[in-house]
């Protein structure tokens, strides 16, 4: 292959990877628009357009806003789209994270459960709950800033423990992770049992959802999220190469321990402040980063920007099944949206796989 | 035809007819003995218990059942009861001096304490307790379990521990005495508007639930004069969505709680600052009241307390 054809090559394959990422873009926008008219309340899309114009400064002069109840400008403005935005977020968050875990631990199972992350969280949020304290810290209520203190302190204490000097194996990491991560849902389960009326609200707290999402919340997690999904792209070349194993890497130049230590944080920081306005919502971490290595390929650069937006798209289509799912029955039920993402996501996981596996076979 | 089956089939007839005849002539003897009473106690899940004489030793393993025994004046013969039970008397003091024994928790109740108190029966109710109520079953002991579903179901418990008990005169009263005052409710509020009315169950960080027409708390909003917002939907706790209840636009909230009537202003507060609360009737109207939890999340005989207390919040110019 000679210098042109290569550079022919990388070019084709970048304005590739730019054209796969506009899509996805205009696709979690068609998302969002879309699921702003999901939900019990029937609002007429030309209303929904209304209210929203009339936040925009130089719109609203030409909007007649009398026609619109102020009921549907409060579901609109205040319950929809915080919860869809919290969904985009939280969705991207968690998806980034698990392809960082996934690349950082070489391991197709490791996501924020492994680190102790979520069970960190967990044990904030059910001490948080049990204390009875409603206090809220600068607007947050006290169990979102309980869940995100928690989930960094598991971190941290799990990468201490796993530390040998300077380096940090992956394999005692793992293996710290685990045990501290059974460790901590052992003191979730303690606090469960001893929590009598309280106990309801850390089972709900554990299944999570949107329901109660504020702006306030949204704008406590955005820069941790952006910040973290930003930083974390500067890496993906750095994933790629440890993939091919840390001695490798090592010798093609990465700062092996630096590299991993600063993905680590910068996952488990996203992770943290993703689950402490929603609760654990399960399987996003997991599956989404595997889903997306089916579809684009296994190279970071690509994989994880790709993996964030997809996360979103399919977080926030869930959080709209949750609120539709029951409505065709006249029913105002609304199911939790971790429940969701495991119902719906696990069958359509395995159906790609499977189809994957046989393409690959024939 | 062979003559052999026609004569079985009078024989079968007429044993049959007989012993019909048999059983109603001995249903209508014994009906108003107390004592054939024992021998056919059926609980709200069905289940069968007989017992030979009226209990010593009663277990109440849960609030709602105490209440029920010492208003009917069965309380002496209360052994046991749980840490949250806390009416009529104060029974943590109690408790605390010796006078009385503490199942322990209401979820998981201490079989071991209740096995050592050899109990003639025990109270209990449903869904959490299952499983010790099936454990309790297992060991021989006689458990009733009261798992209402409506007013009336809550009535004829009334009426079912009252036979227990041998206090069946003292039940009827009190359920003549509830249904009296429900009439009289009902009677006051006959001809006033019925507000919507929104009855927070839970409303946590990630999930909001309230009742549907199965919960009997729906049906005490209707009787005190209310229409429950949730009341078409067939399911008695659940999680709701929010946009649904700004939809249906509730014009008073009701938050079960510590206090009684007016709550505490905080509480208040921290419901109007919910996003988008603030378009509802309610919340605009400043029509939001807080009534003690125990009498309304108890299915026993303050009932007609909770409502009383509701239809004074919907209809505040006739009470």
């Amino acid at each position: 292959m000679s210098k042109d054809e290569v550079e022919s090559t990388f070019f084709r394959r970048t304005s590739r990877w730019k054209l796969i990422v506009v899509l996805l873009v205009l696709a979690l926008f068609v998302t969002v628009i879309v699921s702003l008219n999901v939900g019990y309340a029937q609002i007429p899309f030309p209303d929904i357009l209304g209210i929203l114009g009339k936040q925009i400064p130089v719109l609203n002069g030409f909007i007649d806003s009398s026609l619109i109840s102020p009921q549907n400008a409060a579901i609109i403005l205040q319950i929809r789209l915080p919860r869809i935005l919290a969904g985009v977020l939280v969705g991207a968050a968690l998806a980034a994270a698990g392809v960082l875990y996934q690349g950082v631990f070489k391991n197709p199972m490791a996501d924020s459960y492994v680190l102790g992350v979520s069970a960190g969280a967990a044990v904030g949020a059910s001490l948080s709950i049990l204390s009875g304290v409603g206090f809220v810290f600068l607007g947050l209520r006290l169990v979102q800033v309980a869940a995100f203190v928690g989930a960094v302190s598991a971190m941290f204490i799990v990468y201490n423990i796993s530390r040998v000097g300077s380096r940090v194996p992956v394999a005692t990491l793992l293996l710290c992770g685990i045990a501290v991560n059974f460790f901590l849902f052992a003191v979730v389960g303690l606090l469960e049992v001893v929590a009598g009326d309280e106990l309801h609200s850390i089972v709900f707290w554990l299944v999570g959802g949107f329901s109660n999402v504020l702006w306030r919340d949204i704008w406590a997690i955005l820069p941790f999220i952006l910040i973290g999904i930003v930083a974390s792209y500067f890496y993906a070349r750095d994933l790629n190469l440890l993939a091919m194993g840390e001695e490798t890497a090592h010798h093609l130049g990465v700062n092996v321990e630096k590299s991993k230590q600063i993905l680590l944080v910068l996952a488990s920081l996203t992770t943290a402040a993703a689950v402490s306005i929603c609760g654990l919502v399960g399987f996003v971490g997991l599956m989404i980063p595997h889903l997306t290595r089916l579809i684009i390929g296994p190279d970071h650069r690509i994989l994880l920007p790709t993996s964030t937006i997809i996360g979103a798209i399919f977080l926030v289509i869930c959080d709209d099944l949750a609120r539709v799912v029951a409505t065709p029955f006249a029913s105002t039920l609304e199911l939790p949206v971790g429940i969701i993402t495991m119902l719906f996501g696990a069958p359509f996981f395995i159906v790609l796989f499977k189809r994957k596996k046989q393409s690959c076979a024939s | 035809m062979n003559t052999k089956y026609v004569i079985a089939a009078v024989v079968i007839i007429v044993l049959i007819a007989s012993a019909a005849f048999v059983y109603v002539y001995y249903q209508g003897q014994t009906s108003d003995s107390g004592l054939a009473a024992l021998q056919n106690l059926v609980d709200d899940h069905g289940y069968k218990t007989s017992l030979t004489a009226y209990p010593e030793k009663i277990v109440s393993v849960a609030p709602s059942a105490t209440e029920i025994l010492y208003a009917i004046g069965a309380g002496d013969k209360v052994v046991a009861v749980t840490a949250y039970d806390n009416y009529p008397y104060d029974f943590a003091a109690w408790i605390a001096a010796g006078n009385m024994t503490s199942v322990g928790d209401f979820t998981a109740p201490n079989l071991e304490v209740i096995t050592a108190l050899e109990p003639d029966l025990i109270l209990a109710s449903g869904g959490v307790q299952a499983e010790s109520v099936d454990t309790l079953r297992n060991l021989g002991y006689k458990v009733l379990v009261l798992d209402p579903t409506s007013v009336g179901g809550i009535l004829n418990n009334i009426e079912l521990v009252g036979n227990a008990t041998g206090n069946s005169a003292e039940a009827t009263a009190l359920v003549n005495e509830i249904n009296s005052r429900i009439t009289t409710v009902e009677n006051t509020v006959a001809n006033a508007a019925k507000p919507k009315v929104y009855y927070e169950v839970y409303y946590e960080s990630t999930s909001s639930w309230t009742i549907g027409a199965k919960a009997w708390q729906s049906e005490l909003i209707e009787i005190a004069g209310g229409t429950n917002i949730f009341g078409d939907q067939q399911i008695d706790y659940y999680q709701y969505q929010v946009e649904a209840l700004i939809d249906r636009n509730p014009d008073v909230i009701v938050l079960p709680g510590e206090g009684m009537g007016t709550g505490t202003a905080s509480t208040f507060d921290a419901v109007k600052a919910r996003p988008g609360w603030d378009t509802t009737n309610a919340v605009q109207n400043n029509r939001l009241y807080q009534i003690n939890s125990d009498i309304i999340e108890r299915a026993g005989p303050r009932i007609a307390d909770a409502i009383e207390q509701l239809a004074a919040f919907f209809h505040p110019e006739l009470f």
